[in-house]
C-alpha cells in the first residue's frame, strides 16, 4: 500500500521539530529514515503510527487521510526498540495479542500464531515468557507480532539497536526477507548508515528535521546532494579538502570530498604525503596520509601492502569520483 | 565459626528493646492476661477474703450444704470479754458492767435481740438509736461482710464459726476477691453466642472494605494515570487527605454529614424526606457507612501504591498496545491489570491485617451500634476489657478477645510469608557472593 505524509509539521510546546516534511513510500517498498540522534526521524515514525499527533498535514493511507485516526485504527504493525513485549503473557499470547483485541476466534487465531512464528522461526518458543528468551528472539517474536495482524505497513524503530554484532547482520537480513516473502511497505528507523544501505530500497537521510536527499543507496552514496549526506554514508568515512593541496581549482568550488577508495597508489601517482596511522582491518588496511598542507587524505587498501606510520608515499586520485561542493555545501 | 560481633550487637541492642518493648511485650501480656479473670472487681494486684450474700448464693450454687450455709449466714452475736471491754471504751464501765451481769455469755442469732437487750438494761439503758445500733455491732460475731486481709485471719474466722475442714479449701477460694487463673475465658468465647456475631461481623467488615478500597483505589489509580501530569496530582493529593486527616476529624465530618440535622438529611429534606441519622437509622446505613469510612482510607493507600505501579510499566509497552489495537479498556484489563498482580495482592494482605485489628473508624463513627450490629472482634475486645457500659471491664476475656486475633495475625503472616517468598527476596544476591 502506498504511503504519502504530506506538508508534516510536529511541535513539541513550542518547539518545532519537523516542519511541512514530504514523504511517499512506494507499495512493497522498504525504505529507511535514517540520520543522527535527534533528526526527528522516531518522531516521523511516531507520527505515522499513531503515537504522536500530527499537527498539520496530511498522512494518507492508500489514498485515504488517516492523520486524525488514533493509532488503534489505523492497521500498522510496529516494533519497538526494547521490543515491548507483554511480560506476564507467554510468546504465543504475545503475538496473539492484537488478534485477540479484535476479539478473533481462538481457532483462527492459533493457526495465525502459528503461520507467523514459523515465518519468524520461533515455533518452539510459543510457551515460553518473553524473560526466557534472548535478544535476537524477542526481537523475532516482536516481529511475528507486528506482522500477524497483516498490517498494510511495518514500522520499525531502531530494532536493532538492542542487538550484539553478530545478531544484529543475522537479524538484517531476515528482517530484509520477511519483508520481501510478505511484500509488506515497511519503514526502517536507524542511525546506522550501514543497515539502512544494506536492508532498504530508498533512503531518506534526515537533519535538523527535515529530508535532505531521499534516494536509493547507490545513488544516494554516489551522487549525495551535499556534503552532509556525503559525510554521513560512508564507512570509512569520506575526506573533505579544500583542493590546495591536491592541486586542484575549480572555479565556485571550495571542498573537494574523496572517499578512501578513491585515492591509492592504483591511480597513479601525484598527491604525496606521509602516513601517520595505519588501522588493519582484516582484509583491508584503513591508511590515514596526512598532505604537506596538514590535511588528511584516507585511503583504503587490499592487506598485506606492508605501508608503516611515517612511511611517505606518492599516490594518485580517481578523478571521476571526485565531489565537488560549492561554498554552501552543494554538491556541483 | 563466625566470631560473634558484639559491637554490631551493641549497635542492635536499642532496636532489640524497642521490639521487646513494643511488639514481644503486649503480645505476652495479652496471653497473660487471657487467662486470668480480671476485672474491675477483682483488681489486678492481690484481694482480700470477704463472705457476703452473693458469695454465699454462688457457694449454694455450687452445690455447698444447705446447713453449712446457714452457718456461714447466721453467726449472730455473742456477749463476750472482748465485747464488753469494747462497749466500756465506747459508753462507760458501768454500762459494760451491767451488761455482763444480765447478759453476759448470752448469744443472739438477730440484730433485733441484740439491740432489744442493749435498750432493756435496768440503769444505763441506751437510749438512743444510733448509740445502739454501733453498740450491737461491738458484739458481732459473724464472718459475713467481714474483710479479712490475708488467708490466715480468714481461716481463723473460719474456724471459729464451727464449719467443717473438708469445706473450708471451697469457701475460702470462693471468699477471695482478687484475680485467679482460669481457662473459662477461652470457653466463654466458644460458648458466647455473640462471639459468633463478632467473628461473623469482622468477616464481613475486612471483605466489604478490602473489596472497596482494592476496587475503588484500582479505579483512582487507573483513571488518573490517563488524565495530564497536573490534574492527576491534585486529584491524588485529594483522594489522599482521608488517610492524612487525623481519624477523630474524618470521622467527625461523617458523622456532620449523615447526622439527623447534616447535610444528606437537609438535602433529602428539599425532596420531602423526614430527617433522620443516615449512619445509625438502620444497620444497613450503619455497615454502608463503615465500610464507606474504612474503604476511603483503605482505597488511598492502595491508589498511591497503584499509581506507582502502573508507572512503572514501560511506557513502549503501553504504546505497543495502542498500535495493536487495544481500546482503553483492552490496555486496562489485558496490559495493566495483570502487571499489578503483585501490588494487589500486596495492598489486599496488608489491608487484611490492618483491618482485623483496628477499630478505631468503627469506635469513632458507630460505636459498634445500632445495637451490636456493626461490633467486630477488635471492637469487642476493646468494650469488654477497657469501656463497657455494664462498668465491670473484663480484662481477662477482653485479653482472650485480643489473642485470637494475635493467633490469626501470626497465622496470616506465616501464611504470606510463604505466599511472597520473603526467604528468596532476603537472600544474598548471587552476583556479591
Amino acid at each position: 500500500m502506498q504511503l504519502d505524509l504530506i506538508d508534516f509539521t510536529k511541535r513539541f510546546g513550542n518547539t518545532t521539530v519537523i516542519e511541512n516534511m514530504s514523504l511517499s513510500v512506494h507499495s512493497g517498498e522498504m525504505i529507511a529514515l535514517l540520520g543522527p540522534s535527534g533528526c526527528g526521524k522516531s518522531t516521523t515514525l511516531f507520527a505515522i503510527c499513531g503515537i504522536h499527533r500530527i499537527d498539520e498535514g496530511r498522512l494518507l493511507f492508500g489514498g485515504t487521510d488517516v492523520a486524525h485516526l488514533p493509532s488503534q485504527s489505523r492497521n500498522v504493525g510496529v516494533v519497538f526498540q526494547n521490543y515491548a513485549l507483554y511480560p506476564h503473557m507467554t510468546v504465543a499470547e504475545n503475538i496473539a495479542f492484537p488478534l485477540k483485541v479484535q476479539k478473533m476466534n481462538r481457532i483462527d487465531r492459533e493457526k495465525l500464531v502459528r503461520k507467523y512464528a514459523a515465518l519468524v522461526h520461533i515455533e518452539a518458543l510459543l510457551e515460553r515468557r518473553p524473560a526466557q528468551l534472548s535478544g535476537g528472539q524477542q526481537q523475532r517474536v516482536a516481529l511475528a507480532r507486528a506482522l500477524v495482524r497483516q498490517p498494510d505497513f511495518l514500522l520499525l524503530d531502531e530494532p536493532l539497536a538492542n542487538l550484539d554484532a553478530k545478531l544484529r547482520l543475522e537479524m538484517r537480513s531476515e528482517i530484509r526477507r520477511l519483508q520481501q516473502e510478505t511484500g509488506l511497505t515497511a519503514i526502517l528507523v536507524t542511525h546506522d548508515q550501514v543497515e539502512a544501505m544494506s536492508m532498504c530500497d530508498r533512503i531518506a537521510l534526515m537533519n535538523g528535521g527535515r529530508i535532505v536527499q531521499y534516494d536509493t543507496p547507490t545513488a544516494m552514496y554516489a551522487a549525495p546532494e551535499d556534503q552532509f549526506v556525503a559525510g554521513f554514508l560512508g564507512n570509512p568515512p569520506i575526506s573533505f579538502l579544500s583542493g590546495k593541496g591536491l592541486g586542484l581549482a575549480a572555479p565556485g568550488v571550495t571542498q573537494y570530498g574523496i572517499r578512501p577508495e578513491a585515492f591509492g597508489p592504483q591511480f597513479g601517482e601525484g598527491v604525496s604525503g606521509r602516513i601517520t596511522f595505519v588501522e588493519t582491518q582484516g582484509r583491508e588496511d584503513l591508511f590515514d596520509v596526512q598532505l604537506p598542507t596538514g590535511e588528511i587524505l584516507r585511503s583504503i587498501q587490499p592487506a598485506g601492502s606492508g605501508i608503516t606510520p611515517g612511511t611517505t608515499v606518492d599516490w594518485g586520485l580517481a578523478h571521476d569520483q571526485l565531489l565537488r561542493f560549492d561554498q554552501d555545501g552543494t554538491r556541483l | 565459626m563466625r566470631r560473634v560481633n558484639w559491637l554490631g550487637l551493641a549497635f542492635l541492642s536499642p532496636a532489640l528493646v524497642m521490639v521487646a518493648l513494643f511488639f514481644l511485650l503486649p503480645v505476652v501480656l495479652t496471653g497473660f492476661f487471657a487467662f486470668t479473670n480480671m476485672s474491675t472487681a477483682t483488681g489486678v494486684t492481690g484481694g482480700e477474703y470477704l463472705l457476703n450474700t452473693a458469695t454465699l448464693r454462688s457457694l449454694a450454687d455450687d452445690g455447698l450444704p444447705k446447713d453449712m450455709l446457714e452457718k456461714l449466714a447466721s453467726g449472730g452475736y455473742r456477749v463476750d470479754a472482748e465485747g464488753l471491754a469494747a462497749l466500756a471504751a465506747a459508753t462507760t464501765a458501768a454500762t459494760a458492767a451491767e451488761m455482763d451481769r444480765l447478759h453476759g455469755g448470752a448469744e443472739f442469732a438477730e440484730r433485733r435481740d441484740m439491740e432489744r437487750a442493749l435498750k432493756d438494761l435496768r440503769d444505763n439503758a441506751i437510749r438512743k438509736t444510733r448509740e445502739r445500733k454501733a453498740a450491737a455491732d461491738l458484739f458481732k460475731r459473724s464472718i459475713l461482710n467481714e474483710r479479712f486481709a490475708d488467708e490466715a485471719q480468714f481461716a481463723a474466722a473460719l474456724a471459729e464459726t464451727g464449719i467443717a475442714p473438708t469445706h473450708a479449701a471451697e469457701i475460702t477460694a470462693g471468699a477471695y476477691t482478687g484475680w485467679a487463673w482460669t481457662t473459662e475465658n477461652v470457653s466463654l468465647l466458644f460458648a458466647l453466642p455473640s462471639t459468633l456475631r463478632y467473628a461473623a461481623n469482622t468477616a464481613l467488615y475486612v471483605t466489604l472494605t478490602l473489596a472497596f478500597s482494592v476496587g475503588f483505589g484500582l479505579f483512582l489509580a487507573i483513571t488518573t494515570f490517563y488524565l495530564p501530569k497536573g490534574q492527576a496530582t491534585t486529584f491524588r493529593a485529594i483522594w489522599f487527605l482521608p488517610r492524612i486527616l487525623p481519624p477523630v476529624l474524618y470521622v467527625m465530618m461523617w458523622r456532620w454529614f449523615t447526622w439527623d440535622t447534616g447535610f444528606l438529611a437537609t438535602f433529602s429534606g428539599y425532596f420531602g424526606m423526614s430527617p433522620k441519622n443516615w449512619m445509625l437509622d438502620t444497620s444497613y446505613h450503619a455497615w454502608t457507612a463503615v465500610v464507606l469510612i474504612n474503604g476511603f482510607v483503605g482505597s488511598s493507600m492502595g491508589m498511591i501504591i497503584f499509581s506507582s505501579a502502573i508507572r512503572a510499566i514501560p511506557t513502549s509497552m503501553l504504546l505497543a498496545s495502542e498500535v495493536d489495537g487495544a481500546s482503553r479498556w483492552q490496555q486496562v484489563r489485558w496490559i495493566i491489570l495483570p502487571q499489578l498482580s503483585w501490588p494487589i495482592l500486596f495492598i489486599t494482605c496488608y489491608q487484611t491485617l490492618s483491618l482485623l485489628t483496628s477499630f478505631e473508624y468503627i469506635l469513632l463513627a458507630t460505636d459498634g451500634g445500632p445495637g451490636r450490629s456493626t461490633e467486630v472482634w477488635s471492637l469487642a475486645a476493646y468494650h469488654t476489657a477497657l469501656n463497657n457500659y455494664g462498668g465491670n471491664l473484663e480484662y481477662g476475656l477482653g485479653a482472650a478477645f485480643a489473642l485470637v486475633l494475635v493467633v490469626m495475625g501470626l497465622l496470616a503472616s506465616l501464611l504470606y510469608f510463604r505466599l511472597f517468598n520473603f526467604k528468596r527476596l532476603i537472600t544474598t544476591p548471587l552476583i556479591e557472593g
